[in-house]
């Protein structure tokens, strides 16, 4: 017996003490890879503190010789178009949210908790959707737009955006909603209470975390849409952010890097924030939605 | 007593008629929001751009699309762009698919091991899913451009040759690279979330049974990582699969498709036909043959990973 166990402590010390090394040769890892990942961002935030002068002198340097806030002061006071463009994604993507969180609650109710005839095929036919190019569907959508006149409007970003997110939200609406007992729908309905208020005001409570998911994968995907931005809307008063920038890259010319640098940073800053304090909900939420698709 | 009962009866069935009627409606109007959008904005187009992919129709000179039938795809294979668009996206879904899976399994294997500093990686990993693909463009394009950027300064003071400049994203041999490295840089933090939801639900005692048995690291991840991880290689992969198609912006933003056509990739060339050249017909043929690629691959996948999925149960 004694000498059993004597060899199993054995092999558990040999175990952990390789165990501890390799987890240090880890950390050194992942420690350089997170360096050079983070890299291209801190590189565009230190091109966008130096002078273009010193960007662009010869030879180039690494190490910025000479600071400035130059760069920050001109997007707000020389570059007319960034706060437009700010103002365009903030309206695009907060209208895109609340009618994908409206929409695919209502539906997503009737296909979680209600039993209807297609049921399945109708909601695989959704799903669908998430498979096929989008460039399938944007040139029927373009033509439509053209002709209704919605071409250079925030309707004409936001309707697409709005149908083909609907597929998602719907996704994890009805699993919300199949998790409720149907006891308490039928509760309240023998209560007296329409099926619709029965739905604002006790379901939908209960669903929260599946809105907030849906806010999420809605949010990511609207703010950095650029096809469809670039395609409807052709004015440049009506751009959005990740179209609007390279335009004033395109303006500006690569001599300008600077500025465009300030640019970006002051236009990725506020989600960041929103990234670092909603940090939970945002990998939660994403990996909810990826892992129902 | 029989007839009140009689008539009871048919009150209570005229009642359950009526409610199931509302129930109906309100199931309709449940329904609708969602519908209309779908119908409009996807069923819609979908089959409209199939229609479309049958004609000849160049917007604003045709005044109606002409039907003829498959003559377009067939003239599609003959087309030595779109065949091009066709090689380059391959070589893109290829290296792309290769280099952004392996990298967030290892990543995240080597991360689910650590105990501090957790959420300082997750943060940077994550970072960029939330930085548009078109910014990510502009700053590699940045990072890599020939007489300031980071990458050739750096070679230059390594190799002690003042004068070298490569304009990475305008030389054939290197553009592509380029591009597929920017692109897998934006997406190995969705697949890493995925991986790191996996490994989370592996069971703790499956691996500390092991160790007691004197398992190396590797073996366990072997026989046990990896083999718990297959659903979720199966959805990470399909992810990076649909995302590999899906290159508009980079291109756009980076390249324009250049040099000559060496990055034209499928959604490239479809959105060029379209609202450059306008040809409404052509970019729909473009867009059916990049849809059927993928519901082909996807279907391809779904068979590489059946079988252990199958088997959990």
């Amino acid at each position: 017996m004694k000498p059993e166990e004597a060899t199993i402590k054995i092999k558990k010390s040999k175990n952990s003490l390789s165990y501890g090394s390799l987890i240090k040769v880890f950390y050194a890892a992942v420690t350089v890879f997170a360096v050079i990942y983070i890299f291209p961002v801190i590189w565009i935030f230190i091109t966008s503190i130096r002078p273009n002068s010193d960007i662009h002198k010869f030879p180039p340097s690494i190490i910025p010789q000479a600071l400035t806030i130059q760069n920050y002061v001109y997007v707000f006071t020389g570059m007319k178009g960034f706060l437009r463009y700010f103002l365009n994604s903030v309206v695009v993507t907060s209208a895109t949210v609340v009618f994908v969180l409206i929409s695919s609650a209502l539906s997503g109710y009737a296909f979680g908790m209600r039993k209807f005839k297609g049921n399945q095929i109708l909601f695989m036919l959704v799903l669908s959707v998430l498979t096929i190019p989008y460039i399938m569907y944007l040139i029927p959508i373009y033509i439509m737009e053209y002709k209704m006149g919605l071409t250079d409007t925030y309707l004409g970003l936001i309707l697409p955006y709005v149908a083909l997110n609907l597929p998602w939200g719907l996704l994890i609406m009805r699993g919300a909603f199949s998790t409720i007992p149907l006891d308490i729908r039928d509760a309240a309905i023998v209560d007296g209470c329409s099926e619709f208020r029965m739905v604002f005001q006790v379901l939908i409570p209960i669903v929260k975390p599946a809105f907030v998911t849906t806010t999420i994968i809605t949010f990511v995907f609207a703010w950095q849409e650029f096809m469809f931005a670039s395609t409807i809307n052709k004015r440049n008063e009506w751009q959005t952010l990740p179209v609007g920038i390279v335009w004033l890259r395109d303006e500006l010319q690569t001599m300008a890097m600077g500025r465009v640098g300030a640019a970006i940073i002051l236009s990725i800053i506020p989600v960041i924030i929103l990234f670092l304090v909603f940090r939970k909900f945002f990998i939660e939420g994403l990996s909810e939605g990826m892992l129902k698709g | 007593m029989s007839t009140v009962n009689h008539e009871e009866l048919t009150e209570l069935k005229r009642l359950k008629r009526q409610r199931k009627l509302r129930e109906d409606i309100n199931l309709f109007l449940f329904l609708l929001p969602a519908m209309v959008f779908v119908l409009i904005f996807i069923a819609f187009p979908v089959v409209y751009s199939g229609y479309l992919s049958l004609t000849k129709y160049k917007f604003g000179i045709d005044p109606v699309p002409k039907f003829i039938f498959f003559r377009g795809y067939i003239e599609r294979f003959h087309d030595d762009f779109f065949l091009t668009s066709l090689k380059n996206q391959a070589i893109f879904a290829v290296l792309y698919f290769s280099i952004t899976f392996l990298a967030s399994l290892i990543l995240a294997i080597l991360i689910n091991e650590l105990t501090h500093g957790v959420q300082v990686f997750q943060v940077i990993f994550y970072l960029p899913m939330i930085i548009p693909m078109s910014l990510v463009g502009i700053t590699f394009a940045w990072l890599l451009s020939p007489i300031n950027g980071f990458a050739n300064i750096i070679i230059r003071n390594v190799t002690h040759n003042p004068r070298f400049m490569f304009d990475w994203y305008q030389e054939p041999q290197t553009a592509l690279v380029g591009l597929i490295i920017a692109r897998s840089w934006k997406m190995v933090g969705f697949t890493l979330i995925i991986f790191i939801a996996g490994l989370k639900g592996i069971n703790k005692s499956l691996r500390e049974a092991a160790k007691v048995d004197g398992s190396t690291f590797w073996q366990e991840v072997k026989w046990i990582i990896i083999p718990n991880l297959k659903p979720y290689m199966l959805i990470s992969s399909i992810w990076i699969l649909i995302n590999s198609l899906k290159v508009f912006d980079l291109v756009k933003v980076v390249t324009e498709g250049g040099p000559g056509i060496r990055t034209y990739t499928l959604y490239y060339y479809a959105w060029k036909l379209a609202f450059e050249r306008m040809d409404f017909g052509q970019a729909s043929q473009v867009s059916y043959i990049t849809a059927a690629i993928i519901l082909i691959l996807a279907a391809v996948l779904n068979l590489i990973f059946r079988p252990e999925t199958a088997e959990k149960g």
